[in-house]
């Protein structure tokens, strides 16, 4: 086996008395779909705040490509190859889309910026950042709008938005906190096209309520219930797992 | 006197002190806690408070005092209230900056309402004759009327402690504090609490502001003198906790007498090096809960732009016209004789260029930089130095001006620009403050009088222009030093634009902007969110150098009150009057600001009053800028449709053009 992608050990995360995230251990394994579930309030989203380094763990550690990243700031887990996107809408929603991809693809720029460049050069006059951006925009469907704000893109287009920033990131890695969040069942379903399209090579760690669609995709299944790993496996041993049923499809669905 | 006796009585003193500062601070404190609104002009309610007290209290004799001490802080009270209903009301919900500028229009209207009145001068207002009488106590003298102070002073904090803590008003208060949207589902009218609170925290200023002035005297400028060491101890304590106000307002006291008589030379600077170290320790204060106090607000700084109406083919159009007018100026001042205008334009474009140096931070990196000052005034102190030290030549002075401020900023934004919002506006207040008191302590800045009487000259090594040697006849006039002094530093201005604009474009500018939309996406697309922020700060504090700098070089003196922290009020002043987050929009600003100051103040005596006036009105109906006007009136339902008719015409020919 493959050592794995991403891996925590004894992942705790403690708001005051609140246990949000309690001793998990986690391992994903390079290429691997695997999907976060959990009744509302279980810790998925603190979570991937951890993984990201929004938050400090209370104890614990996360290990990224064999890297201990546990006291690294976002940006720089970003640049070892960890992306995310975010469960309430996060793009930059006074520029253009274009501008929103590009800035991602800016970051992302193979051996960054020479200080004249940086400081005096036309931003928009880097062929191999405009290439990338180009390439991201029409991968993600978005390259005839790319001259709108986005903020007047319709919630579905933003959210395909956020997936092509994370996208021009150029990750390993992508976290997806609920990535079809309030999407009717058609805009549902091009997203998981989309992702399925555009992220299929890279390893996705997915946050979704929908459990016909995470049946569906993922390779494992992780489920969350008040901070604790209940459960871990393929989509079929997991629906079968009776914690698992009296836990979660017994309660939320009934 | 023993040493016991004489450390005893400076206990007492700082405890007088310390007990107006409570009271003041509580205010404060309570307004800031309840609906996060940062109010400048607190300290002049506080002098209003003395003021009223002072008017009530002449006519009636005796008695007269004891009515004013009811009567006036209920009438500042009233006003407190009038002022929230009126303007701060319309206010909640968008970033504290606005309150900021809100609050900074109040003081100057306050202000002037207060000289026009009353007059320019100090006034005496005696005390009461029942207790100005020495008691002796504990072995030594001291007068009845401060042992009154503390004694007062501590009912009424105590009784405040009580209203907010153990009546249905107070509990109704802070649950609003916590939770706005909470207590209104419960069915309480929030709105009225808010007025009440704001009518309550202005009562306090106003018992205060009697106090001291029966301690000392009243005079216009007792609150501006107040407010910065209030806000310090708001800070000090933790914003919005009310036993920090009252402990932080008594050690500020007692520090501050000590310092005065056992270490004169930190006098005035002690307070803020406390308030530093504080909040780089612990940026929640010694008392507060969270950082996040002004967090919870859901309103953005709002931004200017002049798009969508004018196309950015007319806005160069325009520019370009701007700097041929700016150039040609001189020449009709010289026919017409009119050189005074040419004056007044250097003024602005110096003003342009620190507005321009602000809105970096300000308007780009959304950082409410307070205490800008700092870089202008020590970029002044610099070049002046330099002047007088090193080198005649205006441009290693200058040179100088912008490393040493870019070098400040860099220490300054180090310690501050991993705090957040609000805390970072108090540190580089502070930082601003600490060097205003430290110039008057050393005599290589001159003290109090500054360093004036440097000559320039426009070049290196002995080649260039020296102004007092420039003459060239040309027909009608003669071009003298002054015409050098001033495409000098239009030359200056226009380079620092166009360095600004590429700095914008470049891909540091284009990160700027995207932390400005959300800080949080920009830090997970891989930027660092901090190191970005600070690097706009030095180039801003750069930049506010160099207009210090140019100014000092060329009125050939510098003052301390280059760093006083009104400039710092109106430099924001010109930004969001402009339209921060565009270039153009500070500078025209600056230019609206500086023109309409000295109109005003040569025909009308309460021009403060007017500009205080129309500053309100701008921010609350316009926020966004003069650059917005275009637009708004675009958008208007009444002219809207034509213009855009006209202007979709004119886009669809530019495309053409493309
Ligand atoms: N910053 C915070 N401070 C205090 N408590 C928090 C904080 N963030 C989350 N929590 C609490 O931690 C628990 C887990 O929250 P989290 O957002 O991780 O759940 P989730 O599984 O993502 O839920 P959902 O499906 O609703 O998105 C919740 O009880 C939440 O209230
Ligand atoms: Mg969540």
């Amino acid at each position: 086996m493959t050592d794995p992608i991403l891996q925590t050990t004894d992942l705790t995360k403690e708001f005051g008395n609140l246990v949000a995230v309690d001793d998990v251990n986690l391992e994903v394994e390079q290429g691997e779909f695997r999907s976060l579930i959990g009744p509302n309030g279980a810790g998925k989203t603190t979570t991937f705040n951890l993984l990201t380094g929004a938050l400090r763990p209370t104890h614990g550690t996360v290990t990224f490509n064999g890297e201990d990243v546990t006291g690294l700031p976002p940006h720089q887990r970003v640049r070892r190859g960890l992306g995310r996107s975010f469960q309430i809408t996060n793009v930059f929603s006074g520029l253009t889309v274009r501008e929103n991809v590009r800035l991602a693809a800016q970051a992302a720029r193979e051996g960054g910026f020479k200080p004249v460049e940086e400081f005096l050069q036309r931003a928009t006059s880097f062929d191999d950042v405009n290439e990338h951006t180009d390439r991201v925009l029409d991968r993600s469907g978005l390259l005839g709008r790319g001259d709108e704000p986005a903020d007047v893109l319709a919630y579905g287009d933003k959210r395909r938005l956020e997936i092509a920033i994370v996208l021009a990131t150029d990750p390993d890695m992508v976290l997806l906190d609920e990535p079809t969040a309030g999407m009717s069942a058609e805009e549902t379903r091009a997203t998981m096209d989309l992702i399925d399209e555009v992220l299929s090579d890279r390893t996705l760690l997915l946050i979704e309520h929908d459990i016909d669609l995470v049946m569906r995709v993922s390779d494992r299944i992780t489920v969350l219930h008040r901070g604790a790993v209940l459960a871990e496996g393929t989509p079929d041993a997991v629906s079968e797992d009776p914690d698992v049923r009296e836990a979660y499809f017994g309660g939320v669905e009934a | 006197m023993s040493v016991a006796s004489a450390v005893a009585e400076q206990v007492l003193n700082g405890l007088v002190v310390g007990m107006v500062y409570v009271l003041l601070a509580a205010g404060l404190s309570i307004i800031f806690g309840v609906m996060d609104v940062i109010n400048f002009a607190h300290g002049e309610l506080f002098a209003l408070g003395a003021y009223f007290a002072f008017a009530i209290a002449g006519p009636l004799g005796g008695a007269g005092f004891w009515v004013a001490l009811v009567v006036a802080p209920l009438l500042v009270g009233v006003i407190g209230m009038a002022i929230e209903r009126l303007t701060v009301k319309r206010l909640y919900g968008r970033d504290p900056l606005y309150h900021i500028l809100l609050t900074f229009g109040l003081v100057l209207i306050i202000n002037d309402l207060i000289t026009s009145v009353w007059g320019k001068s100090a006034q005496p207002f005696p005390i009461p004759s029942v207790l100005d009488q020495p008691v002796a106590l504990f072995g030594f003298n001291y007068s009845l009327y401060n042992y009154g102070i503390i004694i007062f002073g501590s009912a009424l904090a105590l009784g405040t402690w009580l209203l907010l803590n153990r009546t249905r008003f107070g509990m109704i208060i802070r649950a609003g504090s916590e939770d706005r949207e909470m207590v209104r589902n419960l069915g309480i009218n929030i709105d009225r609490y808010y007025t009440l609170t704001f009518g309550f925290g202005a009562a306090l200023a106003g018992v205060a502001g009697i106090v001291l002035g029966a301690y000392q005297n009243v005079s216009p400028t007792m609150g501006s003198s107040v407010i910065i060491p209030a806000f310090v101890i708001v800070v000090l304590g933790g914003l919005g906790s009310f036993r920090g106000a009252v402990v932080g307002g008594l050690f500020v006291g007692l520090v501050q007498t000590f310092a005065r008589t056992y270490t004169p030379f930190l006098e005035g600077l002690i307070v803020f090096l406390l308030m530093i170290a504080v909040l780089v320790v612990r940026p929640t204060g010694l008392f507060g809960t969270s950082i996040g106090g002004g967090e919870h607000h859901d309103g953005a700084l709002l931004h200017g732009s002049g798009g969508g109406v004018l196309s950015s083919e007319t806005r160069a159009k325009i520019g370009y016209a701007a700097v041929g007018v700016l150039v040609v100026v001189p020449f009709f001042a010289e026919l017409t004789g009119v050189t005074y205008s040419v004056t007044l334009l250097e003024d602005i474009l110096i003003w342009a260029l620190f507005a321009l140096s602000l809105d970096l931070v300000l308007g780009y990196a959304g950082l409410v930089s307070l205490g800008h000052t700092l870089f202008y005034g020590v970029g002044a102190y610099a070049s002046v130095l330099t002047l007088m030290h090193v080198s005649p030549s205006v441009l290693v002075a200058l040179l100088v001006a912008v490393a040493v401020c870019a070098a400040i900023a860099w220490g300054v934004g180090y310690l501050s620009i991993r705090v957040s919002g609000v805390f970072f506006a108090m540190i580089t207040l502070g930082f601003a403050e600490l060097f205003y008191n430290a110039v008057f302590k050393f005599d290589f800045t001159g003290g109090s009088d500054g360093l004036f009487g440097v000559d320039v000259f426009y070049g290196l090594a002995g080649l260039g222009i020296d102004p007092r040697e420039f003459e060239v006849p040309l027909g009608v006039f003669t071009l003298d030093g002054g015409i050098v002094q001033y495409y000098f530093l239009l030359a200056v201005v226009v380079g620092s634009y166009l360095l600004a604009r590429r700095l914008i474009r470049a891909p540091f500018g284009t990160v700027l902007q995207s932390i400005r939309e959300s800080e949080e996406r920009a830090s997970f697309i891989g930027y660092d969110v901090t190191a970005y922020k600070r690097r706009a700060f030095v180039v801003s504090g750069g930049l506010a150098g160099l207009a210090g700098g140019l100014f000092a070089a060329n009125n050939g003196y510098v003052a301390p009150s280059f760093l006083h922290w009104i400039n710092s009020g109106e430099v924001i002043v010109m930004t969001v009057l402009g339209g921060m987050g565009t270039l153009y929009g500070p500078m025209l600003g600056a230019g609206v600001f500086v023109a309409a100051e000295d109109i005003l103040s040569s025909y009308i005596e309460q021009w403060q009053l007017v500009i205080g006036v129309l500053f309100v009105l701008f921010v609350i109906f316009v926020p966004r800028g003069l650059v917005s006007l275009p637009q708004t009136v675009a958008e208007h339902p009444m002219v809207g449709p034509v213009i855009r008719d006209r202007t979709g015409v004119k886009e669809a020919e530019v495309e053409q053009h493309d």
